[in-house]
């Protein structure tokens, strides 16, 4: 799911800076696992637990022992509390269906803004309408000349999509997603874009009109209930995962990789599964992983 | 009530309150018997999900000087219509609204499940938050990029009707117009001559034409506080042309930094157009102010930011001044209620010690980190926005905590991010302790997490009876804006039993929550900390713990291994010992800056939190079984373990040898090998949690036995084994009675 996940911090700038999590894995909090709070209460006058030498597992003086073999009791449930069974930074989904979805299309994607910014000009002043207007020549712009990643694209075309079903908490959530995980690209238009969702939010309904019709009846997926997008998922209640897991395809780079996943063969996944975890010493993504992560350019 | 336990979690689950003890001893003499004063750690607005607030107006107590709220303990007479005050014993006629009332048909507040309950309190309407933006310029060229994504980001995070101000400074100080029409402009200060209030507001209008006399206000509303659905395209671009500071910086010179200027320029813009109301005024720095008012270092380069060794040699020349003038802003600023916050991203010293009372006196935050372009800031000032489960920001503004007392208690004062109010009356003693002399504080920042720390005097003669089958009673009046700007009040009662500390020492003892005691302790010895020497505070510490030893511990005398607490004591020592190592009392290793930041976490931090801090968490991760709680001590690091270790500020993760050695050898590639795969993700999983949620974000480190960062976990263990391998637990009490005699602070390591 290309909205949730974990990219190692910035070492280069700061000593031991923690992982960075996407807005999506912020935001959508998987049920409360339990604190690690506990403490392990001394035994007056008792000694410590064995002290190494008595260790049975301690390594032979030349090689290592490997790791136990298939031991009798699994450690699966060895993290302090389980994870959920499904939780919002596992998924099961396999990596080739994230090629079924096409390359989201530039032309709807600034149509729906354009008819939306249409709309609203009877409303709103000129000046506000024609400053939108260089933003989304902007965004535009930068779409054609190949400078939006992926994610960046993927999640327009969605936020277009409830931009035109009229589900404006999800498209403003979704134009916040993108301005926490992707500013650097684009924090120049996105403000256009954030005052359409505002404006056409306010306009009245027959003016909406032309907006809610499909841009171009060719165009099979602009039907507002044909849309690939489940309506639950885009009405991101604060109990909700803005996306489910199962019904967007994976981006498998960002995944995190959990314990009960089974990992896909090594030469299918672009990144070292290592990398999800940002362990300073391991080093950041390939650059085949990043589908240009701002952060990541400039290190 | 089954347990102690569950009554002490349940209490603070529905009212945000721990006691340190929870039958009280019924004389001053017997108070003070007990070493650990009467007190407690109270979480004002903590988080109640189960809460929703009742859309009426508390009913108070008619004598002037009590004004306690209506709450469950009240003696009601549903007859008459009339309520007896818990406090004073004034009898109250209910309002007229409450005619219908009866035993079966009771409003809510006196329902005994409302203990707390909250207020909306229905005025006119009320202006929007308001964040001002105060931002150094004087940066690398890709920590100020960084900045102002965060900046520009943060404007998608803030209500859409919350007005924003931009002021800029270098060597001079830049208020920025922010209308959405024509060019930008804005006005400039000189960063070296301080500016009154009166003169900000005079200085604005320069080279305009003379305004009405009273249209001052209007005009800085207008042109430099503003709504952020109304100007953020135009701030958009304003913040992304930003450019470093234009004026040169000659070689060995620290660019010219008006911080103290920039900082009073916003307060009094604030002051002068919206006082008592809520307002963040975020202040960016990276680097310590170099010039006029509130400078803490000279712009020379070949003098260094003062140090403690400079601190203790009286050699840090501009350290009282800055900090004089950084407590007059501070104190203005929370008269007008409004709170201020420090984001100081830089690898030198930054001032904070100068300036932490910004944040400490008005309830905002510090945060430290060391540059802009970090995951450590950009998620931490994320985390400033986040939002709690009804989409409302987890903020709140102008809070005034007033705390009323039945006769036999008196409240001695409080620690934690507050100003007095300087309200005397009966409930207040003489005997302060923190910010004490009033029954009355000012938060002007507060979050769902803000807990302060109040401690009480039990004032009932030794020879006088116990209270007859009374209970002490404390009322937390909590009156604040929401962050959707509602006022609301919060009340919060509680009592505790009266207990005779002769027949009924170990029902009073069995009542100890020694976590909340170790924190409240450890907020006293922080706050000491602060005026005085070092091993002075230490030495109080221990006094303090042996004689609660002393009071309450089984041995015989010089044997030290007959010696035995209860159980609600046994881990109050560890905590002790800990707290004697930790930063917040330490200040070898840190920096000035490094101890004041560390200091202002820990006095406005929950019990959890806090307790983190004085005694880090350390799980151990094996094939054994499921992860455990160790001992923080030196013992519990084996090759066969992995270790995580939560310090609240550093989530470190240990490797033990061996499985450093398989870690290397990649067997958790191998399919047959998945158990260890596991193992190797289990702690980090559990790390993950921790890291989404905690405020600040905490520095990350993944370590191993025999590398080089490995020492973050060694410094905090308690080396029971050495080189020349000693005993282990118990020579911690061992260590204290010598400490006692010696007044040495343990090595560290």
């Amino acid at each position: 799911m290309d909205d949730l996940y974990i990219k190692p911090g910035n070492q280069e700038r700061g000593w031991n800076d923690p992982p960075q999590f996407s807005y999506g894995l912020q935001t959508a909090r998987g049920p409360h696992r339990n604190l690690l709070n506990k403490r392990a209460a001394p035994g007056v006058g008792a000694p410590p637990p064995t002290p190494p030498s008595s260790n049975p597992l301690s390594p032979p003086p030349r090689g290592v022992t490997p790791p136990p073999l298939h031991p009798a009791r699994p450690p699966l449930g060895c993290v302090a509390t389980p994870p959920p069974p499904l939780g919002p930074m596992r998924s099961q989904r396999p990596a080739d269906s994230s090629q079924s979805e096409s390359e989201p299309d530039v032309e709807r994607v600034v149509s729906v803004l354009n008819r939306a910014l249409a709309a609203c000009r009877q409303t709103v002043k000129d000046q506000v309408c024609s400053d939108v207007a260089k933003r989304l020549r902007l965004l535009e712009d930068s779409w054609r000349s190949g400078r939006l990643s992926l994610p960046v694209r993927r999640r327009m075309d969605t936020l277009s999509l409830a931009l035109q079903s009229g589900q404006w908490d999800s498209a403003d959530e979704i134009h916040r997603s993108l301005m926490v995980d992707h500013v650097t690209e684009v924090s120049q238009w996105m403000v256009g874009v954030k005052r359409l969702i505002a404006e056409t939010r306010k306009l009245n309904p027959e003016l909406l009109e032309p907006l809610q019709k499909p841009a171009d009846p060719d165009q099979v997926p602009a039907e507002p209930d044909q849309v690939p997008v489940d309506p639950d998922q885009v009405h991101a209640g604060p109990d909700q995962v803005p996306v489910g897991p199962d019904q967007v395809p994976v981006d498998p780079d960002q995944v995190h990789a959990g314990p009960d996943q089974v990992p896909v063969g090594p030469d299918q996944v672009p990144v070292d599964p290592d990398q999800v975890h940002a362990g300073p010493d391991q080093v950041p993504a390939g650059p085949d992983q990043v589908p240009v992560g701002p952060d990541q350019v400039q290190d | 009530m089954a347990t102690y336990q569950e009554f002490i979690q349940q209490n603070e689950d529905r009212d945000g309150v721990r006691f340190s003890w929870n039958l009280w001893p019924s004389s001053r003499l017997e108070a003070t018997r007990l070493v650990v004063p009467v007190s407690c750690l109270f979480t004002p607005l903590k988080e109640r999900p189960d809460l929703p607030p009742v859309q009426y107006e508390p009913v108070l107590c008619s004598r002037a000087n009590c004004k306690a709220v209506l709450n469950p303990l009240c003696q009601v007479d549903f007859r008459a219509k009339i309520w007896a005050c818990n406090f004073c014993f004034q009898r109250n006629p209910f309002p007229p609204s409450y005619a219908g009332i009866s035993e079966v048909n009771q409003p809510a507040e006196l329902m005994p499940q409302f203990s707390t309950i909250e207020y909306i309190v229905q005025r006119g309407p009320t202006p929007p938050l308001i964040f001002l933006y105060v931002v150094d310029t004087c940066l690398e060229e890709e920590d100020l990029q960084a900045l102002k994504e965060s900046l520009q980001m943060s404007l998608s995070l803030l209500p859409p009707n919350a007005l924003v101000g931009l002021i800029t400074f270098g060597r001079m100080v830049q208020v920025h117009e922010l209308s959405c029409e024509g060019i930008a402009k804005s006005y400039v200060f000189r960063g070296t001559k301080d500016l009154s209030s009166k003169q900000i507001q005079v200085g604005g209008d320069k080279g305009r034409p003379p305004q009405p006399e009273n249209a001052g206000v209007f005009v800085f509303i207008t042109r430099f506080l503003q709504p952020v659905h109304r100007v953020d395209m135009n701030l958009t671009d304003l913040l992304g042309e930003l450019q470093r500071d234009p004026w040169p910086v000659p070689q060995g010179k620290r660019p010219l930094r008006s911080t103290g200027v920039a900082l009073s320029v916003a307060v009094g813009l604030l002051e002068g157009t919206f006082p008592n109301t809520g307002a963040r005024v975020m202040l960016f720095i990276g680097g310590p102010p170099t010039q006029g008012p509130g400078m803490v270092v000279g712009d020379e380069l070949k003098t260094p930011i003062r140090s403690w060794h400079d601190i203790q040699k009286d050699n840090a020349r501009h350290l009282k001044k800055a900090t004089k003038y950084y407590e007059a802003m501070a104190n203005r600023s929370a008269v007008n209620g409004h709170c201020i916050d420090i984001y100081a991203c830089a690898l030198d010293q930054t001032g904070l010690l100068e300036m932490k009372c910004l944040s400490n006196l008005t309830g905002g935050h510090i945060v430290m980190g060391d540059s802009f372009n970090t995951s450590l800031f950009k998620q931490t000032f994320q985390r400033v926005f986040s939002k709690d489960y009804n989409g409302d920001f987890r903020m709140a503004f102008g809070g005034v905590l007033e705390v009323k007392t039945s006769r036999e208690v008196k409240v001695c004062g409080t620690i934690g991010p507050c100003v007095s109010l300087n309200a005397k009356g009966s409930c207040v003693s003489e005997n302060e302790m923190g910010i004490g002399g009033t029954s009355q504080w000012k938060v002007c920042g507060i979050n769902p997490s803000t807990t302060l720390a109040l401690y009480f005097e039990v004032v009932n003669q030794h020879n006088a009876p116990v209270p007859q089958g009374g209970r002490g009673v404390i009322q937390f009046v909590t009156q604040y804006q929401h962050s959707n700007t509602q006022r609301r009040i919060r009340v919060t009662t509680i009592a505790r039993n009266w207990a005779d500390a002769q027949s009924q020492i170990q029902h009073i003892e069995s009542s100890f929550d020694q976590e909340a005691s170790a924190v409240l302790m450890a907020r006293l010895g922080v706050f000491r900390a602060e005026s005085e020497e070092g091993p002075d505070v230490l030495r109080w510490l221990d006094r303090q713990l042996i004689r609660l030893c002393q009071k309450f511990g089984q041995f015989n005398k010089d044997d030290p291994t007959s010696f035995k607490l209860s159980e609600s004591l046994s881990l109050y020592p560890q905590f002790m010992f800990h707290l004697r190592r930790s930063p917040f009392l330490q200040v070898f290793n840190n920096s000035p800056d490094e101890s004041s930041y560390y200091r202002h976490h820990f006095v406005r931090q929950d019990l959890t939190q806090s307790l983190i801090m004085i005694q880090p968490i350390l799980y151990s991760y094996s094939f054994h079984g499921p992860p455990e709680p160790v001992l923080l001590d030196s013992s519990s690091i084996l090759p066969d373990r992995i270790l995580l270790m939560d310090t609240f500020f550093q989530l470190v993760i240990y490797h033990g040898e061996t499985i450093a050695q398989w870690r290397k050898a990649g067997y958790q590639e191998m399919a047959e090998y998945e158990n260890f795969k596991q193992l190797l993700l289990a702690p980090l999983d559990d790390a993950q949690e921790i890291l989404q949620t905690r405020f600040p974000m905490p520095r990350y480190i993944d370590t191993e036995h025999g590398g080089s960062q490995a020492r973050f976990l060694l410094s905090k263990v308690n080396p029971s084994q050495t080189h020349n391998n000693l005993y282990a637990w118990g020579q911690v009490l061992k260590h204290f009675k010598l400490s006692e005699i010696a007044g040495l602070g343990f090595a560290k390591l």
